[in-house]
């Protein structure tokens, strides 16, 4: 593998709970044969599993829309999905990606996070911060209207603006 | 050994539980994902009934073949811990996860778990 090459793919698929570990395997199986850094890959396939599993939680409509960029040697990487969603939950992933955002100690808060959503029912909470806490990746979102992307990164990767 | 808890298949994941003299084991195996988190929540409600009546001293949990964990099945996990937490000292038992190195998920989360809880929880690879 060329050094600064960037792998790529994109999925639009049904978000659905069955589907997430499925997308998770092809994702970790099919970048452990081409990424040198196996810790890079399960940070990537762990994102690509909770940011997958929010959607078949709380997206509305039957399509959302994945995608995986890495850096072959595992240096970068950004994953990012979009999914149309409701006000009420678009209301609380803004909360929780800025309580994240404002932590400088991701381990801390996924502890305390764990301990505040124990008792929780029908809501983990703990998704977003654990992509933060062991999988190392910042997390950003956006928002136009009713669509929701959650971006999970980390170091900057050489992809074009329009991706 | 007695196995008292039902097996729990759903995908490929299945959970079971035997009991000998004051110890309990449990077994995780395959993926522990959103398709399973219910089973999941009532196997270890059994598991922690079963703790109770049997006034065990340790329940040892062998994920050395779980695949992978999501984040809603580890606060399954939490919630549990927090359960034994909660109780006064001579109702709480030790809870001693058996993990595999080799997969990486393990390494993070059980240890995140033990954390929380390392008065009653440790891990074992």
């Amino acid at each position: 593998m060329r050094e600064g090459t960037t792998l790529s793919f994109g999925l639009q698929i049904q978000p659905q709970p069955r589907m997430v570990s499925i997308v998770r395997r092809f994702v970790e199986e099919s970048f452990e044969k081409l990424v040198g850094d196996p810790e890079a890959v399960f940070r990537v396939s762990l994102a690509v599993h909770e940011l997958l599993e929010n959607a078949a939680k709380y997206a509305v409509g039957d399509q959302t829309g994945l995608s995986v960029h890495f850096e072959a040697d595992g240096s970068a990487a950004r994953i990012r999905l979009t999914n149309q969603s409701t006000p009420e939950h678009i209301a609380r992933l803004r909360a929780s990606i800025e309580e994240i955002q404002s932590s400088d100690e991701p381990f801390a808060l996924y502890q305390t996070l764990m301990r505040r959503t124990a008792g929780v029912e029908h809501e983990s909470g703990l998704g977003l911060a654990r992509i933060r806490a062991e999988g190392e990746l910042d997390l950003s979102l956006e928002i136009d209207s009713l669509m929701v992307t959650i971006t999970a990164s980390r170091a900057p990767l050489r992809i074009n603006a329009n991706e | 050994m007695s196995n008292w808890a039902e097996i729990v298949k759903a995908n490929d994941f299945a959970a079971h539980a035997s009991a000998s003299e004051g110890k309990i084991l449990v077994n995780l195996t395959g993926t522990a994902d959103l398709t399973v988190k219910s089973h999941l929540d009532s196997f270890l409600l059994e598991v922690h009934a079963e703790a109770q009546r049997r006034q065990a001293g340790v329940v040892t949990v062998d994920v050395r073949q779980l695949q992978f964990m999501n984040s809603s099945c580890l606060k399954s996990l939490v919630w549990w811990i927090s359960t034994v937490q909660e109780r006064p000292s001579e109702g709480r038992y030790r809870i001693v996860f058996l993990s595999n190195p080799a997969l990486r998920w393990q390494l993070r989360s059980l240890n995140s778990i033990a954390c929380i809880a390392s008065d009653i929880v440790s891990v074992q690879a």
